[in-house]
């Protein structure tokens, strides 16, 4: 008897939020890319309505040049900074789990203490690391006589890249040691008693285990990627490369706060959402597939 | 057609039915205050809040604040607009908070009264008011018959130039045609410097150059906006930089008053600046220029006018406001009386002053910097006289100054040229202003 | 769902205590012991290689914060006048860092302790509902259950800021933006809590227990508050860890919810502070030492609690 409402009641105040802040907003922006407001006069002082726009927000959004070049400019700087940092947090979990490493926990501190300052505040250090002037870096680099400019329009994608890589390798190589760490010793005396030497063991061994926690470290970081807003945004008053429409998310905000078009900026928010979605989901099949083949 | 009109109201129905709920709280909905009653004067004290980038406001307001004591302004700063400010004060708007009163560029005006952001003013008698403002700043701030803030400053084009090697080591004479800076910017390039800088992705030269030619690129006629961004004018105008980025006589590497523009500025490297007056501030900034650099007349046109305007500000009062009239009030001393404006000048360091006949006491004298030049009075306000009152700033420029920008970046790339650009941006931004149902026609 | 016990035995057990029968428990310490197996044998060469290219890497991660502390005792004039890595010609960290607490009418204390109410209550609400509501789904049998699990976890895969604008036009039309509640509600929501606490309950709550509780007549709700949060400990360490610094780490929603500077978090006063020194230069130092503040605290709590970490990270990796 009892136990029929009980999970219920446990988990009202879960489902309400979830339902307020998450389910009732999708549905809003779903509902809001459909529409589009009309005004009248020369500035809309003779009124406004809204109207249903059919799939023209969504056609607008996908040949928005700015909006699309946001989403390669994402591919291009996922392919590369995912991979990079993926493969870092990898190289540097398994370092630190080897019986090579000294002091081990002292470094994973020293990684992982980044993730603890906001993208916002990291983009900020970093700046002063990028702007010429303040940088020692752009001076001594200077002196060698290589001139880089960091918020530079080539530049400047990378520049983010590092700060995002910066931010969270260590948090990622921290899942993964997770992961290691959870490799049963006997596999290990096995590996042993075959002869199999500290190459073999990475490549044959602690690899295949860890694919859940490296699957998972690529799923987030794809979100990530395609949520890129803080640093961009705090970098593109000192940089002249990065527009208001540099990631699919800031072209999204410009529409809504700059632009005031409700409706386009809907329509990228539901694209930008489907395409996490789709992203991750490939993410995984392509893991189960690898898994299987293995 | 007609046998869709069933279905399509339908739809259109039960979408509004929906929009109905979810519109209504949308930042975009127009402020209905403008059909409302108009808010009769407070009898009580008044509070007015006033957001703003400007730098110490506060010290601005305070004086007024002293001066009477019905009305109290308190000042806090934001970023400026397009760096979050802009999106700020929208969405307190839309939440139905937000200050009394807030700066809103001069170009955005319209932009802020189409999102229903703002109350107009001509229904608070700021019409009366007309002849104590420069009629170019004025100008600016007024749609049709409405108008929509009050100009807090403005940016008369002219050419800040380093008169030391301009005319010292060159022996050149500031150009006073723009064929005449043609030929100049050759001599400045044969001699391996560069006359002057241009930002590739900030498209907010275009307008200044066009409103210059004589060129009105938007057009309110009744309820529909007439675009002219490719009449003969402009097209002239494009022609002529077409011309000069294809010779690569201007830099476009990064534009004026950047750290790099600073750099070379201060070797001598970089000679002028075209530009808003409210660059002298900044170019007093330029290590060891003292005494170095002067101003004169923008280039000009056989046709056209003296100059253009780029930049400036308005305070608008915004459509939440509950004390309208208060706003005004104060707006009106700030932005008229010798007192707000030397304020102004000396706390926030605003650009050229948007009253009729006052610049400013310390803008009436010589100026060590510039040469020992009394700039103000002999260049920038002669220049602030010559403007295009005809110019109409339309609304979504935010879009059109990015969507310039972007074909700036195009041309400076070489995949493009201006006279190509410019009539596609026009079809673009047609476009977009029909999508959200201004009536829009493209000039022949 | 069918690997999730298996990955998260380990790191469930180690920390949850005695009381777990049922549970996987033949793995104690796997780490340990594989770490022990590979000691032997290991050349001294390649601990100084393996050593090395540890350091290096530590000098990355540490450079932006060794320059921050290092700038922070700088006046503005040898922020830019004198090189960044090493001390300059005055030394002013504590008048600094006064000022950065004084400026603006004490701003900065004012959004540390924002962000700290954000954090805090919205990490202990958050963990709370979560645990609760994975708790109902893994140890009760009811109709929906595994729809609402899955459609909760789709909810992890829907990017933070494709929901902010949304909830924004929902929040202003209840009144809501720009309250202390527009950042708050949202932040007291935490599918992955959900994801991690539905696992971890169903590992580390044997059945019997909770049978042999309703035999004794206790109620559900005095069993979850006593019996289940008890069990949940290690669990519930890690989604307070996790949502504090999600909700710390925040941006977009208190940058697209706030307009009133005296509800803002750190992050963005100190980027409001940021954005001004385009034209007052003096805002340089307040942003330097304001960025030092915001660190070092954080930074502190991080290696205290890093040992935490390690232990509900790899329930996501169930996913795989």
């Amino acid at each position: 008897m009892r136990s029929k409402s009980a999970p219920w009641v446990l988990m009202a105040p879960f489902l309400l939020l979830f339902l307020f802040t998450m389910v009732l907003p999708i549905i809003i922006a779903i509902v809001q890319s459909f529409l589009t407001v009309q005004r009248t006069g020369l500035v809309g002082e003779d009124g406004a309505v809204s109207r249903f726009a059919g799939l023209e927000n969504y056609l607008a959004a996908l040949t928005n040049q700015n909006f699309t070049d946001s989403i390669l400019r994402m591919l291009a700087f996922g392919v590369v900074q995912v991979t990079v940092m993926i493969v870092a947090s990898t190289i540097l979990a398994l370092l630190l789990e080897s019986a090579s490493a000294r002091w081990p926990g002292l470094f994973r501190a020293a990684y992982f203490l980044p993730y603890g300052i906001p993208g916002v505040i990291a983009t900020i250090l970093w700046s002063f690391l990028y702007v010429p002037g303040l940088s020692p870096i752009v001076d001594a680099l200077g002196w060698v006589g290589i001139d880089v400019d960091f918020l530079g329009p080539n530049m400047v994608l990378w520049s983010i890249a590092n700060i995002v890589t910066w931010t969270y390798t260590g948090y990622n190589m921290l899942i993964i040691i997770a992961q290691l760490k959870a490799i049963p010793g006997d596999i290990y005396e096995a590996a042993k008693i075959d002869g199999a030497g500290p190459l073999r063991v990475v490549t044959s061994i602690q690899l295949p285990l860890i694919r859940p926690a490296l699957m998972l470290t690529i799923i987030f970081s794809i979100i990530g990627t395609l949520q890129l807003f803080a640093e961009p945004q705090v970098l593109s008053s000192m940089s002249s490369g990065i527009n208001s429409e540099y990631t699919p998310n800031l072209s999204a905000y410009a529409y809504a706060f700059q632009y005031n078009d409700l409706g386009m900026a809907s329509a990228e928010a539901v694209i930008i959402a489907l395409a996490a979605f789709i992203l991750s989901a490939a993410a995984l099949g392509i893991s189960n597939r690898l898994g299987r083949k293995s | 057609m007609r046998p869709l009109v069933p279905r399509r109201t339908a739809l259109a129905g039960g979408a509004a039915a929906l929009a109905a709920g979810l519109a209504a709280c949308a930042p975009t909905g127009a402020g209905k205050v403008n059909a409302e009653a108009v808010i009769p004067p407070s009898d009580g004290p008044v509070t007015l809040t006033y957001w703003a980038w400007l730098k110490d406001l506060q010290k601005v307001a305070d004086k007024f604040n002293a001066s009477q004591d019905r009305i109290t302004v308190n000042a806090t700063w934001i970023p400026g607009g397009n760096a979050g400010g802009y999106a700020k004060i929208l969405s307190a708007v839309a939440a139905g908070g937000g200050p009394d009163i807030a700066q809103v560029e001069l170009r955005s005006v319209p932009e802020f009264a189409l999102a229903g952001a703002l109350t107009d003013l001509s229904r608070y008698g700021l019409a009366d008011d007309e002849k104590a403002f420069d009629p170019g700043a004025f100008a600016q701030i007024k749609v049709g018959d409405s108008l929509w803030a009050v100009p807090q400053d403005t940016g008369p084009g002219a050419m800040f130039f380093n008169k030391d090697v301009f005319e010292g080591d060159l022996g050149l004479t500031p150009p006073k045609t723009w064929d005449e800076f043609r030929t100049v910017a050759e001599e400045v390039s044969k001699a391996g410097k560069t006359i002057m800088t241009l930002d590739p992705g900030d498209g907010s030269v275009l307008p200044m150059w066009a409103m210059q030619k004589g060129s009105v690129w938007f057009e309110p006629q009744d309820d529909t906006w007439v675009l002219n961004m490719a009449d003969d004018p402009t097209m002239e105008m494009a022609d002529f930089w077409d011309g000069i980025f294809a010779d690569k006589l201007v830099s476009t590497g990064y534009g004026a008053f950047s750290t790099p523009w600073y750099a070379a500025a201060g070797k001598g490297d970089v000679l002028s600046y075209v530009g808003g007056s409210w660059g002298d501030a900044l170019i007093e900034t330029v290590p060891g220029g003292k005494g170095k650099w002067a101003v004169a007349d923008m280039p000009r046109w056989d046709d056209g006018y003296a100059s253009g305007g780029l930049g400036g500000s308005s305070a608008a009062v915004l459509s939440t406001s509950e004390h309208p009239a208060e706003a005004l009030e104060f707006l009106r001393w700030m932005c008229t009386d010798p007192d707000g404006i030397d304020a102004m000048i000396k706390n926030s360091g605003i650009g050229w002053s948007p009253a009729a006949d006052y610049i400013g006491k310390t803008r009436e004298k010589a100026s060590d910097f510039f040469s020992g030049q009394n700039y103000n009075v002999d260049v920038i306000e002669p220049m602030a006289k010559g403007q295009n009152l005809d110019w109409t700033w339309a609304p979504l420029m935010q879009r059109i100054i990015d969507r310039l920008g972007d074909g700036m970046l195009d041309v400076v790339g070489g995949g493009s040229t201006f006279t190509k650009m410019l009539p596609q941006a026009q079809d673009d931004i047609a476009e977009i202003m029909r999508k959200i149902g201004l009536k829009v026609e493209i000039a022949k | 769902m069918s690997t999730s016990t298996q990955t998260q035995g380990s790191s469930a057990h180690s920390t949850g205590g005695a009381g777990t029968p049922g549970a996987t428990s033949k793995r104690t310490k796997p780490g340990k012991a594989a770490r022990e197996s590979r000691t032997a044998g290991t050349k001294p060469t390649t601990t100084i290689i393996v050593t090395a290219i540890l350091v290096i890497v530590a000098l990355y991660f540490l450079v932006p914060v060794y320059w921050v502390i290092v700038n922070a005792t700088k006046s503005t004039e040898d922020l830019f006048g004198t090189n960044g890595f090493w001390l300059g010609n005055s030394f002013q960290l504590f008048s600094n860092l006064g000022d950065v607490l004084t400026a603006n009418g004490g701003a900065f204390p004012r959004w540390a302790l924002n962000s700290l109410l954000y954090s805090g209550v919205g990490a202990v609400f958050a963990c709370y509902f979560a645990v609760a509501a994975g708790y109902a789904l893994a140890k009760f049998e009811f109709p929906g259950r595994n729809a609402i699990f899955a459609f909760v976890l789709g909810g992890v895969l829907v990017p933070g800021t494709a929901t902010a604008l949304p909830l924004f036009l929902v929040f202003s039309k209840i009144g809501l933006t720009n309250t202390y509640w527009s950042v708050l509600i949202p932040s007291l929501l935490s599918p992955f809590g959900l994801f991690l606490a539905r696992i971890y309950a169903s590992a580390a709550i044997p059945d019997e227990v909770l049978e042999a509780a309703r035999m004794d007549g206790a109620s559900e709700m005095r069993i979850f508050h006593t019996i289940v949060l008890r069990q949940l400990v290690p669990a519930i360490v890690t989604i307070l860890l996790f949502q504090f610094v999600a909700i710390w780490n925040n941006y977009f929603l208190p940058l697209v919810m706030l307009a009133d500077e005296k509800l803002y978090p750190i992050t963005l006063g100190l980027n409001n502070w940021r954005a001004q020194t385009d034209r007052l230069p003096e805002f340089y130092q307040l942003t330097v030492g304001g960025a030092l503040l915001s660190v070092i605290p954080l930074a502190i709590l991080i290696i205290v609690l890093q040992r935490f970490w390690r232990g509900g990270l790899t329930e996501g990796s169930v996913k795989g």
